[in-house]
């Protein structure tokens, strides 16, 4: 296969993996303070994305996989709440492990790597061009 | 007369800048994979002084001759720290070769574009 498509397609599948990852920050943040409905429930669960690279056989391209998304194992946090409706005996509320500084950080990565594979995807294009300019009519 | 070589030449330079291209491609793509390690292609020099007997293909279920022979590519050997992942991709590294490649190939086809209006005024006097 011509080596300027194989490039567009590799950029595709990094788009799409840094999409999936600002997929999963976005449902971390909005899930930041979910707890759960019945005393003693366990609240959100953080998330985690997990990358792998793949080589394609055929057009020698190192493609991006997502390779599964996880559950944090990380304990959950703990608040004082004794109103609360998912509060234990003891008046204290399980809040989710997640950290909104992490999550930031991750966002803002996510969102270097989708800059970095558009601009990949802008220059193959360019390159594409240049060459069909090469048979443009020349006066 | 000899015969002119310039548009081979052009021609494998083209097709190891898009190579080249796909492979920071490839980096890019994997600059948060744990684990991956960034590629280079061979510099060119290379690919032009590997003489590599291609085959010729005299039937058309032939597979594989007359290919050019591929560019091999090979482990980026740089000073960079390896993350705690594993990763050596560096992504200004990468965007500075994207630049390079950039570069070359338009003086790539700008050679070409010249050379072939030299041609042309030559055939139509």
């Amino acid at each position: 296969m011509d080596p300027i498509s194989t490039a567009l397609k590799v950029a595709a599948s990094g788009l799409h993996a840094q999409s999936e990852r600002l997929r999963i920050v976005s449902e971390n943040l909005a899930n930041a303070q979910s707890t759960g409905s019945t005393p003693g429930a366990d609240p959100y669960q953080r998330k985690t994305i997990a990358f792998a690279a793949e080589m394609d056989r055929q057009s020698g391209g190192d493609f991006v996989r997502i390779t599964g998304i996880a559950r944090d194992q990380a304990e959950f946090p703990v608040a004082f709440d004794p109103g609360h409706e998912a509060a234990d005996a003891n008046g204290y509320v399980k809040m989710p492990n997640v950290n909104t500084l992490i999550e930031m950080a991750d966002m803002s990565e996510a969102n270097r790597g989708y800059e970095a594979n558009l601009q990949v995807i802008k220059q193959a294009r360019d390159l594409i061009t240049m060459t069909i300019d090469l048979m443009r009519n020349q006066s | 007369m000899k015969p002119v070589q310039l548009f081979d030449l052009a021609a494998a330079q083209a097709r190891w800048l898009s190579v080249r291209q796909a492979t920071v491609a490839g980096n890019v793509a994997n600059a948060n994979t744990p684990g991956f390690v960034a590629v280079d292609v061979e510099p060119f020099d290379k690919v032009l002084s590997r003489t590599t007997p291609a085959m010729v293909a005299t039937d058309p279920r032939h597979i594989g001759a007359g290919a050019p022979s591929p560019i091999r590519k090979n482990e980026q050997v740089s000073d960079v720290p390896v993350k705690p992942s594993g990763n050596t991709v560096v992504l200004e590294e990468e965007l500075m070769k994207a630049g390079e490649v950039r570069r070359a190939f338009e003086l790539n086809t700008a050679i070409v574009k010249a050379f072939h209006r030299m041609v042309m005024s030559t055939a139509k006097g």
